[in-house]
């Protein structure tokens, strides 16, 4: 419809023609009004302020002053800044460089392109530094090498966790090769600072480049970044030149990272000063012993009790039912590695990657608490649908999942905290990429490093236990298994194919092997056995929960008492006699 | 004196107060969305701004676009009618920050009676009679119960900052209470990401009485009678009227001078609504105020013969009002009701698409407000309500009576609406008594 022209419009009011245009006439303020550099709308600065500097319709991640940002992840009023007033340095003599900064300096109100001090994050205590973006892109020159390696060395003195929020362009080309020295410098006083025992934390941040990546941005024990941060050594346009190609989109983006096994977590805006203080206080916790209700009372469960009849000890032993035991293990219904962390501990907080090439998803591990204490746990995980299935590539570990556990456990080691580890898995990933990474490499590895690791380390077969696939991740204290959960040398179908090149001989196999629960018993291959009056499916698992959690408990108190040495003395001892 | 307005708004309500503006000889501006460039606000108005897509979070509800559309255009007032960025303070702030005149109260207002709790212990303060119930917010659910016991059953917990029914449910004992408390605290906090709950006294089958107000910024506050809005279907209001039925004289009285109590205590300029519920025994308590001109402001207009629009625009440029309180005379009955495009039948599904014809009554105190047409499509994204048809007669009988002749003039084809459905409740014996309240559709077989 076309009306618009029929309509009469409004007649003026005779004084709106005479009078001029008043004093005060509509405008919007400056600075009321921003733009979004992605999505182009015009949004409210208050918004965007309240909002923690995330635009309100698409999302996108604004880069946050130093200042503003401590404000943000702290308690308030509790940020002690340190080493103002560094003086400012131009080695190189180059030119026009001091007055580069001091414009700089007027610009932005910063002294320099990173802030540190002390700050309290919901209660705990922390040393954070804030690389700031709008100082020359935040490149590392000598006044913030400086102030970065003062900070850790301090934070090591006071015994203080570091979180360094990076942000960079890299290296500061006007400083020259005293810039880069940076990098070596900063690295030392982390290494440090980590020898001594301490956290580190970096969150990379939207551009976290070069030098700074190639230095203190990649070396904390946990590594968060936020969402769609580009990170990278060399940067996108330089890489695209020198290849002569177009890079993919979310290259060098903390998804890319995260994937390519970098990055333990992708933390968003909102809910990160919880996730640091988390980190923080499990990690305050850890090598403590503390409970959150009364210590679970190691009274024989009646479970427990029903299995020292002969009848159970029969039901264990015979043969035939071997093979019975290998479908009850591959069950669909079976509960998987998930199910036993989520049943089991409170507070999980899951870690991803190995820092080499991937995040494996048949592998999850992270820190989390049993009974109050803080302890790593590590599960190989199938997935329930045929989805997730896929996804965790049925519990078949890749060389990176692998590597990805052995990362968290040298973590547990480093912070005193013992490692309970779920095994299910039908055996390492048979393929060409996992051989191209040396997934040999990596069981041996895993066999090598556990053997003498300083911390406690149970593991619980729960299911599958295939072959060295299994064992990377049973090379512990104590070896439990399910009852209805197997461990073997393969599979019984390979077994049976290779001995008498028949696989449908799998059946008799099963009994040959061994592999059942009474018979490891038997064999002295594992400790103890979790009884399944009826097999385990997710109706069940309270009551096997409920007696796992007193056994564990009671191996928590065994071994929290033996020194490092000990541990790993009574590791060796435990293998050499196999 | 304003000289051109920007109407954040569409539908009737933008239609309408474009009328009042031409009126005044003051310029108008509409804004649409794309899926408004046919409307008849667009049409009908001086200048025509697009300022978004379709659904209202990017246009209607997009403060950046309303405002740049009014500094492009000149506009000096925005004009927010109901709805949409109406009780918005943020909003309203916006526009004091840009220097343009937000026609309705100041944002400080807007936010201070915007928030349940707080707008009651103003008015506990000043005297104006509320729902016995807590002062303090409510978090947990043995606190709850032990104020719950204080107030008396049945009682209703509520949101702090609840709306729509939302986050509400009412406990008839103590034994009902902790899930109801529970599911309620569990729908605001989904809803409103604020799990803040109050407890009050539940008033069984009260009437829905609302005052008009009307307050310059010299300090003048009056009231123009009451609207009993007590038919409701979902907390939605279907049928208005004016004045109610049911209040003597003596009680008109009492209840304004609340009413102007009550907006004084708020600091209040422009037009506004005091809701009350009344019970049976005349008692009433103070619901809440609404900041903004009613759906319903016809009625009052149609028995005191004021034009609410135009004393909005005249307080707005800081005039005084042009009427005192002994001026304001009610005359006669007026009844509003709301013709939405849904069908009653299919338990009011909404029914956008286009009218293929339409005929609309008219005639000796007939008022029709719509910005629909023959021809014109509805769109899928907005309010279903089409069209208010208002009557005013010398009595509520000869109202009743002008409303069900004028219903049963009203034609829509291509669409289903409500019109059968509302004639069907103006022949209900209990409507024609006057025998209603705010459950009488949940009670009577319509």
């Amino acid at each position: 419809m076309e009306w618009k022209d029929l309509f009469k419009k409004t007649r003026r009011a005779a004084d709106s023609q005479t009078a001029g245009r008043p004093a005060s006439h509509p405008e919007v303020p400056e600075g009321l009004l921003k733009k979004c550099n992605v999505c182009k709308s015009a949004i409210l600065t208050d918004d965007v302020k309240k909002g923690y500097y995330i635009c309100p319709k698409c999302h996108n991640y604004f880069r946050v002053h130093a200042y503003r940002r401590i404000e943000m992840i702290s308690d308030e009023g509790t940020f002690e800044e340190w080493d103002k007033g560094l003086p400012e340095r131009n080695p190189l003599n180059f030119k026009g460089y001091e007055e580069k900064l001091k414009a700089m300096r007027a610009k932005t109100k910063l002294e320099e392109a990173v802030v540190t001090g002390k700050v309290m994050i919901n209660g705990q205590p922390a040393v954070a530094g804030v690389c700031d973006g709008r100082f020359m892109m935040a490149s590392m020159g000598q006044v913030v090498g400086e102030k970065i390696t003062r900070a850790v060395e301090r934070a090591t003195e006071e015994r203080l966790p570091v979180i360094l929020f990076t942000c960079s362009g890299g290296a500061r080309m006007q400083e020259g090769i005293v810039s880069l020295m940076q990098m070596a410098k900063t690295s030392a006083a982390l290494k440090r600072h980590s020898d001594a025992g301490l956290l580190y934390i970096t969150v990379l941040t939207d551009p976290t480049t070069g030098g700074v990546t190639a230095s203190f941005a990649m070396l904390g024990d946990i590594i968060l970044a936020e969402p769609g941060a580009l990170v990278g050594f060399a940067g996108p346009r330089v890489i695209e030149q020198t290849i002569g190609q177009k890079l993919p989109k979310g290259f060098q983006r903390s998804e890319f990272l995260l994937e390519h096994g970098f990055v333990d977590r992708i933390v968003e805006r909102e809910e990160l000063k919880d996730v640091l203080s988390r980190i923080l206080k499990l990690h305050a916790d850890s090598g403590k012993v503390l409970f959150e209700t009364e210590p679970v009372v190691p009274a024989r469960s009646q479970e427990e009790s029903e299995m020292e009849k002969p009848a159970a000890r029969e039901r264990l032993s015979r043969n035939p039912e071997a093979w019975d035991r290998v479908l009850l293990s591959r069950r669909k219904d079976r509960p998987v590695g998930t199910d036993y962390i989520e049943g089991l501990f409170t507070d999980f907080m899951e870690f991803h990657g190995d820092r080499y090439y991937k995040d494996d998803k048949a592998i999850i591990g992270g820190v989390a608490r049993f009974n109050g204490t803080p302890v790593t746990v590590i599960a190989q995980e199938k997935g329930k649908t045929t989805r997730e299935n896929m996804n965790r590539n049925f519990g078949m570990p890749s060389p990176d999942g692998y590597r990805k556990a052995l990362r968290l456990m040298k973590q547990a080691e480093k912070f005193g905290r013992p490692v309970i580890c779920f095994v299910d898995t039908p055996g390492a990933f048979c393929g060409m990429e996992a051989e191209e990474r040396g997934q040999g490499e990596a069981i041996a590895r895993n066999l090598y490093e556990m053997s003498a690791l300083k911390v406690p380390v149970l593991s619980i077969l729960v299911g599958e236990g295939g072959s060295g696939g299994a064992l990377a991740m049973a090379v512990a204290d104590e070896v439990w298994i399910m009852e209805n959960a197997t461990y073997s040398i393969l599979s019984p179908e390979g077994f049976a194919s290779i001995l008498w090149k028949d696989s449908k001989r799998a059946p008799e196999a099963a009994g040959a092997m061994k592999l059942t629960s009474g018979d490891l018993k038997e064999l002295g291959v594992v400790e103890q056995v979790i009884p399944e009056p009826e097999p385990v499916n997710p109706g069940n698992l309270r009551h096997v929960l409920g007696t796992m959690r007193v056994k564990i408990d009671a191996f928590l108190q065994k071994y929290r008492t033996m020194s490092g040495e000990e541990l790993a003395a009574h590791r060796y001892e435990r293998f050499r006699k196999m | 004196m304003i000289k051109k307005v920007l109407i954040a708004n569409r539908g009737e309500i933008a239609v309408r107060i474009i009328r009042a503006c031409r009126e005044m000889g003051i310029e108008t501006v509409a804004v649409y969305s794309e899926a408004d460039a046919e409307a008849l606000h667009t049409q009908l108005a001086d200048e025509a701004v697009c300022i978004g897509p379709g659904a209202s979070g990017g246009s209607y509800l997009s403060m950046q676009q309303i405002i740049s559309a009014t500094i492009v255009t000149g506009a000096d007032a925005i004009h927010p009618g109901f709805g949409f960025l109406s009780e918005n303070s943020q909003f309203a702030r916006l526009c004091e920050e840009c220097n343009i005149t937000f026609i309705g109260p100041g944002s400080d207002v807007i936010e201070k009676l915007g928030n349940k709790a707080e707008a009651r212990n103003t008015m506990i303060a000043a005297g104006v009679p509320v729902i016995p119930g807590t002062t303090d917010p409510v978090y947990d659910v043995r606190h709850g119960k032990k104020e719950a016991e204080k107030i008396g059953y049945p009682v209703m917990i509520k949101a702090a900052l609840g709306g729509g029914g939302k986050g509400m449910r009412t406990a008839f004992n103590a034994g009902e209470f902790d899930l109801a408390f529970q599911t309620a605290q569990k729908e605001a906090q989904m809803a409103f990401g604020d799990d803040t709950m109050y407890i009050e006294h539940f008033v069984e089958h009260p009437r829905h009485i609302e005052f008009q107000i009307l307050a310059d910024s010299q300090g003048n506050v009056i009231h123009l009678g009451e609207r009993d809005c007590s038919i409701q279907r979902n907390h939605q209001k279907v049928i208005e009227e004016a004045p109610c039925a049911a209040i003597s004289e003596k009680l008109r009285k009492k209840m304004g001078e609340a009413a102007v109590k009550a907006a004084k205590a708020a600091h209040y300029v422009n037009a506004g609504t005091i809701e009350f519920l009344l019970e049976k025994n005349e008692k009433f308590y103070f619901m809440e105020m609404n900041t903004r001109i009613q759906v319903e402001h016809p009625v009052t207009e149609m028995v005191t013969g004021l034009d609410l629009i135009k004393e909005q625009i005249r307080i707005a440029s800081g005039e005084p009002l042009s009427v005192s309180q002994k001026d304001v005379r009610i005359t006669g009955h007026a009844i509003e009701c709301r013709i939405n495009a849904e069908n009653p039948d299919k338990n009011f599904r909404p029914s956008p698409g286009t009218i293929k014809t339409l005929y609309l009554p008219g005639g000796c105190g007939i008022r029709m407000d719509t910005a629909v047409y023959s021809g014109y499509t509805i769109p899928p994204y907005y309010d279903s309500m089409i069209a208010k048809l208002i009557v005013h007669g010398k009595d509520r009988a000869e109202a009743i009576a002008k409303m069900t002749s004028a219903l049963g003039e009203v034609i829509v084809e291509g669409i289903d609406t409500n019109a059968d459905y509302l004639y069907r409740i103006l022949g209900e014996p209990d409507y024609r008594a006057g025998n209603t309240d705010i459950e009488y559709l949940n009670t009577h077989e319509i």
